[in-house]
């Protein structure tokens, strides 16, 4: 195939001025389209990612694996110590989970007394964090766990320990989990003692702020924060972690769920909350007056006029 | 397969690929969900601009716009904007190739810093002029910054292990070059 060696160098071919021209109208056309209808470009990024990332998860966990072990190796001197402290640690948690498998006894016996059915809307899907969203602009992983394991846009995500996130984007193998770390991510919360409603709005720092809370006098630094539910958004009495107290005086949430070492995530079954919408029959439309079925004769004086059988 | 500058074109262009790839795989792995007060770095920013003022021959217009789509894609920012704004500045600083082509080192990274920056202001300005919600103006500093500073790192690390040289560009030199 016999090739012109010159025109390969040379740059500046009017042809490829064109292509180039092309190209960047549509780049250029691609992010109109996604500032025009973001949901289908994203939903397209979803697909791509969830092509793309899976494939790799042959490696993406070995080199994680091995990352942790690094930095395990960091603290190797205080390997005693630490080995110590995890049994000391794992007493109290065998003694806990005495206490909780009890506990679960006796409300079985209560409820069961009660006859009361408790609402499933608790159960869970597990997944394992697959990746990172790879920018500091966003927080955000990646669930191994799609829409083929019954995954739906909104549900909660928590690690055990607390709330993580929101399932934002489904594909089919792949979920994206935004973090209450996130910029956009917004979440009602309850702040525990008082009962004050608020909103967790994160700003991209490890500790997102509470923003409309109304009296900022009843919360003190140690208060606990749960989800609320407002809005059908999450579900409602989920902790989310504890208040504390910034160099600023701003009130800011230390999230108890462990971002440094999201493993394993679980994502919440949950449904919109039933919305009452119409008044119902309290206020009774205007029939006309029923007529007694027997009336007494001494009481035939026709004190008041009935339509109906006598 | 056909004469040895092709089959070194097609490898190079391959190895590049290879190493967008492993930046973004690295960029992606999960090792930790905590926001860092520092960003990281632009390392494909990085890599494209020192491959693209060494060799820019193995560098064509198709493989950026690819790696920076699939960098967009992956890194949730809106698609297309960037890997627009980083054609555009390819081809800007190719066509100039021969003003580029010897200057020291500390030049070729006021140059770089110089693309970058312009660069990252036209991404603010298009995402404000569109209303798109972006991130704190901070943190975009604090990445140009990192990114420039390891700018350097990438480019000895290019040259050294790669053997990245630039082209000398002679009749002498075999692989054709302008001459």
């Amino acid at each position: 195939m016999a090739r012109d060696r010159n025109a390969d160098y040379d740059f500046r071919t009017p042809v490829r001025r064109i292509l180039i021209g092309v190209t960047g109208v549509v780049l250029l056309a691609v992010f109109l389209v996604w500032r025009i209808d973001s949901p289908r470009v994203e939903r397209f990024r979803t697909a791509f990612v969830d092509r793309v990332v899976p494939s790799f998860d042959w490696a993406l966990v070995p080199v994680t694996k091995l990352a942790d072990m690094m930095s395990g190796f960091e603290s190797y001197a205080s390997l005693y110590d630490q080995n110590q402290e995890l049994r000391r640690e794992l007493q109290r948690m065998k003694a806990w989970k005495e206490a909780a498998v009890q506990l679960e006894q006796q409300n079985a016996k209560l409820l069961a007394q009660n006859q009361v059915r408790l609402d499933p809307k608790l159960t869970s899907v597990s997944g394992v964090v697959l990746a990172d969203s790879g920018s500091p602009f966003r927080q955000s992983v990646l669930l191994n766990v799609g829409s083929r394991d019954g995954i739906v846009d909104g549900w909660a995500t928590t690690d055990g320990l607390g709330i993580v996130g929101r399932i934002s984007g489904v594909g089919e193998r792949t979920a994206r989990v935004i973090l209450l770390t996130d910029a956009s991510s917004r979440i009602p919360v309850t702040i525990q003692p008082s009962g004050q409603k608020a909103m967790l709005v994160g700003d991209n720092t490890a500790s997102p702020p509470i923003e409309y809370l109304e009296t900022p006098e009843l919360v003190r630094p140690g208060d606990r924060v749960v989800s609320s539910g407002d809005g059908g958004v999450f579900p409602a009495g989920l902790l989310v972690g504890e208040v504390k107290a910034d160099s600023e005086k701003r009130l800011r949430v230390r999230l108890s769920a462990d971002y440094e070492r999201l493993n394993f995530l679980r994502v919440l079954r949950s449904h919109p909350a039933e919305e009452i919408g119409e008044a119902g029959g309290l206020v009774l439309p205007a029939f006309p007056p029923i007529a007694p079925a027997v009336t007494l004769p001494e009481n035939a004086a026709p004190t008041i006029v009935e339509q109906g059988d006598g | 397969m056909v004469d040895p500058a092709t089959a070194s074109r097609i490898r190079h262009r391959a190895l590049f690929a290879a190493l967008a790839a492993l930046i973004l795989f690295l960029r992606v792995l999960p090792l930790t969900a905590v926001p860092t007060r520092w960003p990281a770095p632009d390392l494909i920013l990085c890599l494209t601009f020192a491959w693209l003022l060494r060799r820019s021959d193995y560098l064509p217009a198709f493989l950026v716009v690819i790696v920076f789509a699939v960098d967009d894609l992956l890194s949730m920012r809106p698609p297309g904007l960037w890997t627009l704004l980083a054609l555009l500045a390819t081809e800007f600083l190719r066509s100039r190739e021969m003003l580029l082509r010897d200057l020291p080192f500390a030049l070729e990274w006021a140059v770089f810093a110089a693309v970058v920056m312009v660069m990252t202001v036209a991404n603010r300005f298009v995402l404000a002029l569109f209303m798109v919600p972006q991130g704190g103006f901070d943190l975009t500093i604090l990445e140009v910054l990192s990114t420039l500073a390891a700018y350097p790192v990438v480019v000895f690390a290019n040259v050294w292990l790669l053997g990245l040289q630039r082209r000398t560009g002679g009749i002498a030199d075999g692989l054709g070059g302008r001459g």
